[in-house]
């Protein structure tokens, strides 16, 4: 069984690379408290989700999703997430992710 | 043992028979050892079972100036247990050797019945030893002090114990009151899924069989589902995983059954109006990141055919005489985002057909290695199940499930077989 969730930030000049990894899901809701800390980013910065090394996320884990693109367009941040595989990719598949998300595969 | 002379007098007294010159108070605080922390302790009652006279004094003595006034004594072992019981002491100051009485044996005793398992007991004891220590924690001391005593340091060890019983109380009290309250939360949230003979009923008037399972993996949970008939031929069947967990989860349930409550019949015909105008209306009220997965079908008598929509729900399951099908549950979360839409999608359930509906609690459980059952594991854990009990394969499913993955899950756990007749 993989961990908790955790993250690690890849920073460019004018992009940002939060890179998901291990369970997410309800209980990491602190964990996701930092990684939205990490969008304190000037207006027009991009914002990546990799999620290629998440293993699994339950519908608690879509709601830190949706907080984070919510987050971005309040801060006028360009949001996208990319790198879904296996049960991450069905959910965000079966929740219609790709009508309200930008997804950059 | 010299138990008396080895109590040291306190600074200010004459260490006679009488306290004199009682320290000026104005309150607790006003002597250098009536320390203004924590809980005040004018409230709490303390026992002293000393069998010399002097020491019972003494002790009282430095129980006043921490503010104590509520005092009783006892000279025995069975003076001991009288007042424990008369007096219901929130703390017992215990001699651990004394002629008439085994401080050490009474103390041991004490902890051995359930009334006063909890009761700080502080023993002093003029032996210092490590040994003698051993064995006074052994009997289930709560602290220990050592002869002669310090007034500073007796004062600071009675109010350390009396303020953690206090919080400990509460804390209890506290943790009672929830329960209470969400063993009530969790009866309200069973009502809120059709009750069994009406279910029953229901199934009988329309040639259907059902089974259902409902369970929250806490007191109270997200998950809710409902059936009711309309038209005379169909029958709606409505399930919901609210996210999350717990109470907030709970009162989202509640949220969504009373809007679904409101909505007129005419308007349960089309499940994807339904869940538009559901989705609508959960957007307005609930928080960002919280919403719903749901699955909404009609079953239609009159030709036998199933009409639903979803919203993000795992895949139900149907079965055919050409086996285990799932069916395409995919779209926008319930309550995420403003302008979803939804799609209806038709597919025949014919006589013997069934579908199986169930919640993540169900296809997410994790065996004790840690691995996942996953929508396919469950796939193949309902044809196994149908394969051992046609008649009744939800029970059949149930004790599997449980068999590998334990009774207690982390989610909760919806699951529906209904059977057309």
């Amino acid at each position: 069984m993989s961990a908790a969730m955790d993250f690690s930030v890849r920073e460019a000049p004018a992009s940002t690379e939060i890179v998901l990894s291990g369970r997410m899901t309800f209980a990491d809701h602190d964990t996701f408290r930092d990684v939205i800390a990490t969008f304190e980013r000037p207006a027009g910065h991009r914002m990546v989700f990799d999620l290629s090394r998440l293993d699994f996320v339950d519908s608690s884990g879509l709601g830190m999703f949706i907080i984070a693109r919510d987050t971005a367009q309040r801060r006028n941040l360009d949001f996208a997430i990319r790198g879904a595989r296996d049960e991450v990719r069905r959910l965000i598949t079966i929740a219609k992710f790709h009508t309200m998300f930008n997804i950059a595969d | 043992m010299g138990h008396a002379r080895a109590m040291t007098a306190a600074p200010g007294t004459d260490g006679g028979d009488t306290p004199t010159r009682p320290p000026p108070r104005t309150g607790a605080g006003a002597s250098v050892y009536g320390m203004e922390l924590g809980i005040p302790l004018d409230g709490c009652r303390v026992l002293i079972a000393d069998d010399s006279a002097f020491n019972r004094r003494t002790l009282t003595r430095f129980l006043q100036w921490a503010g104590i006034t509520q005092v009783a004594f006892a000279a025995s072992a069975e003076e001991v247990m009288e007042r424990l019981e008369s007096f219901a002491p929130d703390l017992l100051l215990l001699d651990a050797a004394m002629p008439r009485m085994d401080g050490i044996g009474v103390c041991r005793s004490l902890r051995g019945d359930p009334r006063w398992r909890d009761l700080p007991i502080l023993m002093q004891s003029a032996l210092h030893s490590d040994q003698m220590r051993t064995v006074c924690f052994s009997a289930g001391a709560t602290d220990l002090i050592a002869k002669p005593i310090n007034p500073g340091e007796c004062i600071a060890r009675v109010r350390y114990h009396l303020e953690r019983r206090s919080m400990v109380r509460e804390l209890r009290a506290f943790h009672k009151r929830v329960e209470r309250d969400l063993r009530q939360a969790r009866a309200m949230q069973l009502a809120l899924v059709p009750e069994e003979a009406e279910l029953a009923a229901l199934a009988e008037r329309n040639g259907l069989a059902v089974d259902s399972v409902f369970r929250a993996s806490d007191e109270i949970g997200g998950d809710f589902w409902t059936a009711f008939e309309f038209d005379g031929t169909r029958v709606g069947i409505f399930a919901a995983d609210l996210s999350g967990h717990g109470i907030a989860a709970a009162i989202n349930a509640f949220r969504l059954h009373t809007l679904l409550t409101r909505t007129p019949p005419e308007e349960m015909r089309d499940p994807a109006g339904l869940l538009r105008q559901l989705n609508g209306r959960l957007c307005e009220i609930l928080p960002l990141g919280q919403f719903a997965t749901a699955f909404y079908g009609v079953i239609d008598r009159a030709d036998d055919t199933l009409l639903y929509a979803a919203a993000a729900s795992p895949s139900p399951l149907l079965a055919t005489s050409f086996g285990f099908q799932p069916l395409d549950a995919s779209g926008p979360l319930l309550g995420a985002f403003g302008e979803s839409a939804y799609t209806n999608r038709r597919v025949p359930l014919r006589r013997g057909d069934a579908l199986f509906l169930y919640s993540d609690g169900l296809s997410e459980a994790r065996d004790a290695g840690g691995a996942m059952l996953g929508e396919d594991g469950l796939l193949r854990l309902a044809e196994r199940a149908a394969a051992d009990a046609p008649d009744r394969p939800l029970p059949a499913l149930m004790a599997r499930h449980a068999a590998i993955h334990g009774e207690r899950l982390t989610d909760d756990v919806t699951a529906l077989w209904i059977t057309l007749r």
